[in-house]
């Protein structure tokens, strides 16, 4: 599917409602069935990629609302991984988890959810996954001689499981890594994780690098020039960054370095209830095109939408998408 | 008949007559005195197998109670419901008079109110959710016109003690609270993530002092072990009063330079410093919360009511007020309407003003009733919660309980938690309730302080409120000055 110039995309998670909260704990102090719950998600994930399409956005997610936190979907998918099922109350704390054994390989289940994506819309599909540098940082480790070692083998199996979602059809994988900014001094062997988890996948591969957006808010502050110029290592055909909350000084690394990928342009701030009008994203979408060719350039929010009300993040959505527009007139024109 | 003890009776208490009577032998004279009224046919059987009487220890010399009132409750329509109560405060009740008290408080109940209309309170507004109460507009013109009152009248509970005695700025917590930022930086600096401007917001009625006092200890901290962090420090001292935000530059002396004085709206910190969202790395209140307004739930026999309060003054006070300040008495609720609009220009004569204020504020009463809440209402439900958090709350709660919704320190803590730098963290010195079964265990407000309302901060609801925002809350005692009731509310990070 052939994509306009500055496409517009989402970095994964869309609204949760407070209900589906509820509902998450509810079913934690077993007072709802899983059946209901997976109902309640298929619900709201149909939901969530018809509030994407109508915004307007060109590569959706289907919200990833099934998943309690970007932690304990994987874990208690990882083979090998054990979790502490009694160790959380609340839906969104991490489970205890652990790794006591090499892992094995098998799979994730993520190309099952991704089917529902593809089977209610045509437009370009995504689906992301926590890197393996975050979940090292996650799950306690008590087999391998390192986090480099473990974070590999991570890769190992998750390669696996990107290479079939790419041959079930989903255009665009992406690999989120927020603890990278925690833990700069990881990064070399870091992007050696994702270079072994990306080899020979065949699709649109992003790298997803924020600030945290863990309750909504950052859980380190400080600038990107830690990724420069390890980060131009990593295979990949993106990488995404939060701009619109932290301002834009950060770009002028892209003109300092020159990187051999696209830049996914985080054009709206997801820790702000203040929705952006099409002006201003279109205005930092500009300053960048001052740096970045527009073939270079994708349109994203800072990070998920997860923490936002439904109306305020579909607004954003939409403030984005028409931003977008505006711009791709004037550089089309 | 049901009777609730509301304090602890393990403690001998000194009455305000001056008496020790036990509360053994209190009771038995409640009982005593219900049984005489019952015997005299005063009482109505019916009412007695449904009548809660509360006893409760007022520990505020000056409240807005009197010794013994009635509370009635009614439907969302305005119907009476069974629900009937009684409540005793053992400290200022006259003993000898309680017989005739209840027998008033019976034919309160019976919709016979004692006494003929000459002897009717004067009632000031209607019913409202204790937080619309005119209290609170008394607190806020209190705030305002601080300076007016304690040249009128004298310094009161917010007037400077003798150098460093004070909670607010205790050298010792300062000390401590200074060496535990003064930790925060050296790590931040070590991992190369000291920004290169350090925020620091100081909010209360004392920041000046505090602030000023917490900078002297850094400065010196920083002679002692050589650094370069002060001359990176902003400190921003958040007031909201005119005369705070007209002393404080004074107050700071040399630190002049790196401090700045900001008006602020304890409510909603946020919305004046924006530009500090996510950047501000520690935070101080002082006595903020414990004045910010608060509405009140009650569960009773698994239904839940909010207080309705409506203010009125005595008619003696009320007959008192209006040949002191030559008006009609129908004209007091209009005149105090005025005071609490314009403060003391509302009078031709500003010193009578400051007079009708004082007078009715230390005669204003508040007369309850509780009104049963609709499924699905939710205008008790504070900023930063929803209901669904507030049954949680009360599922985790004692069945028989009143207890306090503190909707303003809630809203304040969840519009001043987004200030907060990653590595952040937010004090607040104040009176906290740190578990819901403390109501059980003692009156917890409201008070007067001065010209002010006061009361105890429910922590349990601020801590269901940080908790939404990614932080857990923790109360450490003030273990500064033996026999402080204040109470440190500190944040950490929720992982």
């Amino acid at each position: 599917m052939a994509l306009p110039l500055l496409y517009t995309t989402v970095i994964g998670s869309y609204s949760m409602p407070e209900w589906l909260k509820r509902a998450k704990n509810d079913y934690l102090q077993r007072r709802v069935s899983r059946h209901d719950l997976d109902e309640m998600h298929d619900a709201v994930r149909k939901s969530s990629i018809k509030d994407q399409e109508v915004a307007g956005v060109d590569v959706i997610s289907d919200g990833e609302l099934q998943r309690d936190n970007m932690i304990d979907y994987f874990a208690e998918r990882l083979p090998g991984v054990q979790i502490d099922l009694g160790s959380k109350r609340f839906y969104y704390d991490y489970y205890d988890s652990v790794v006591r054994s090499k892992l094995a390989t098998g799979s994730l289940g993520l190309v099952e959810e991704a089917r529902l994506l593809r089977r209610f819309t045509d437009r370009g599909t995504k689906v992301t996954i926590s890197g393996p540098h975050t979940l090292v940082k996650r799950i306690q480790n008590q087999h391998y001689a390192s986090e480099e070692a473990f974070a590999l083998d991570l890769a190992r199996v998750m390669n696996l499981e990107l290479r079939e979602l790419a041959r079930a059809g989903v255009t665009d994988l992406q690999i989120d890594e927020p603890y990278y900014s925690g833990f700069p001094e990881d990064l070399p062997w870091a992007v050696r994780a994702i270079n072994a988890m990306v080899d020979s996948v065949d699709a649109r591969l992003t790298l997803h690098i924020c600030y945290g957006n863990r309750y909504g808010k950052p859980s380190w502050e400080g600038s990107y020039r830690y990724l420069f110029p390890t980060i131009a290592e990593a295979k990949v055909h993106a990488i995404s960054l939060e701009f619109a909350r932290r301002g834009d000084e950060d770009l002028q690394l892209f003109d300092q370095f020159r990187l051999p990928f696209a830049l996914g342009l985080g054009v709206i701030d997801v820790k702000s209830h203040d929705v952006e009008s099409a002006g201003v994203v279109a205005d930092r979408i500009r300053r960048a095109l001052e740096i970045l060719p527009a073939e270079r350039l994708i349109i994203n929010p800072d990070c998920g939408l997860v923490h936002l009300p439904r109306d305020v993040a579909f607004m954003k959505l939409c403030a984005m998408v028409d931003g977008t527009r505006l711009v791709r007139q004037e550089v089309t024109r | 008949m049901i009777v609730h003890f509301n304090y602890g009776l393990q403690t001998a208490h000194k009455r305000l007559d001056g008496s020790r009577e036990s509360i053994a032998d209190l009771t038995g004279r409640v009982a005593a005195s219900l049984a005489t009224l019952l015997q005299h046919g005063e009482v109505d059987a019916r009412t007695l197998s449904t009548l809660r009487i509360h006893l409760d220890w007022i520990q505020y010399r000056a409240n807005f109670r009197d010794p013994v009132i009635v509370r009635r409750a009614i439907d969302a329509e305005g119907r009476t419901l069974p629900l009937a109560e009684i409540a005793i405060d053992v400290r200022q009740v006259d003993a000898d008079r309680l017989v005739s008290l209840l027998a008033d408080a019976q034919k309160t109940l019976r919709g016979r109110p004692a006494g003929g209309g000459e002897n009717r309170p004067l009632v000031l507004d209607e019913f409202r959710p204790l937080r619309d109460t005119i209290v609170w507009r008394f607190g806020r013109l209190y705030r305002e016109r601080l300076a007016d009152w304690e040249a009128a009248f004298g310094a009161g509970c917010d007037a400077r003690p003798e150098e460093g005695t004070s909670d607010v700025d205790h050298p010792r917590e300062v000390a401590d609270s200074v060496g535990d930022f003064w930790t925060l930086l050296r790590d931040l600096e070590a991992h190369g993530r000291l920004p290169p401007e350090i925020y620091v917001l100081h909010v209360g009625v004392a920041s000046a002092a505090r602030a000023r006092r917490w900078l002297d200890t850094f400065k010196a901290l920083e002679e002692q072990y050589g650094s370069e962090y002060y001359s990176r420090l902003k400190v921003l001292l958040g007031v909201h009063s005119q005369g705070a935000l007209d002393a404080a530059p004074s107050a700071m002396g040399p630190h002049g330079p790196i401090a700045s004085v900001v008006p602020l709206d304890p409510m909603n910190p946020v919305r004046t410093l924006s530009f500090l969202r996510f950047k501000v790395l520690y935070v101080h209140l002082a006595n903020v919360y414990t004045h910010l307004p608060f509405d009140e739930l009650v569960r009773r026999d698994d239904r839940v009511y909010v207080v309705e309060a409506r203010p009125y003054v005595s008619a003696a006070t009320a007959l008192h007020l209006a040949k002191e300040f030559g008006v009609a008495e129908t004209e007091l609720p209009a005149l105090v309407q005025r005071v609490l609009l314009a403060g003391p220009d509302g009078f031709e004569d500003r010193g009578k003003g400051m007079a009708f204020w004082r007078c009715v504020w230390s005669a204003l009463r508040l007369e309850e009733r509780f009104r049963a809440i609709d499924h699905g209402e939710d205008g008790h439900v504070p900023a930063g919660l929803t209901l669904e958090h507030l049954d949680d709350l009360l599922e985790a709660a004692p069945h028989d309980i009143r207890f306090q919704i503190s909707r303003g320190a809630a809203e304040s803590l969840a519009n001043t938690l987004p200030l907060l730098h990653p590595r952040g963290y937010l004090q607040a010195q104040d009176i906290f309730v740190s578990a819901l079964d403390e109501y059980r265990q003692g009156f917890r407000g409201p008070g007067k302080l001065d010209g002010a309302v006061a009361a105890w901060v429910n922590g349990a609801l601020l801590r269901a409120v940080a908790v939404r925002a990614g932080y857990d809350v923790h109360f450490a005692p003030f273990r500064y000055r033996a026999d402080s009731k204040a109470t440190i509310l500190y944040t950490t990070q929720r992982d």
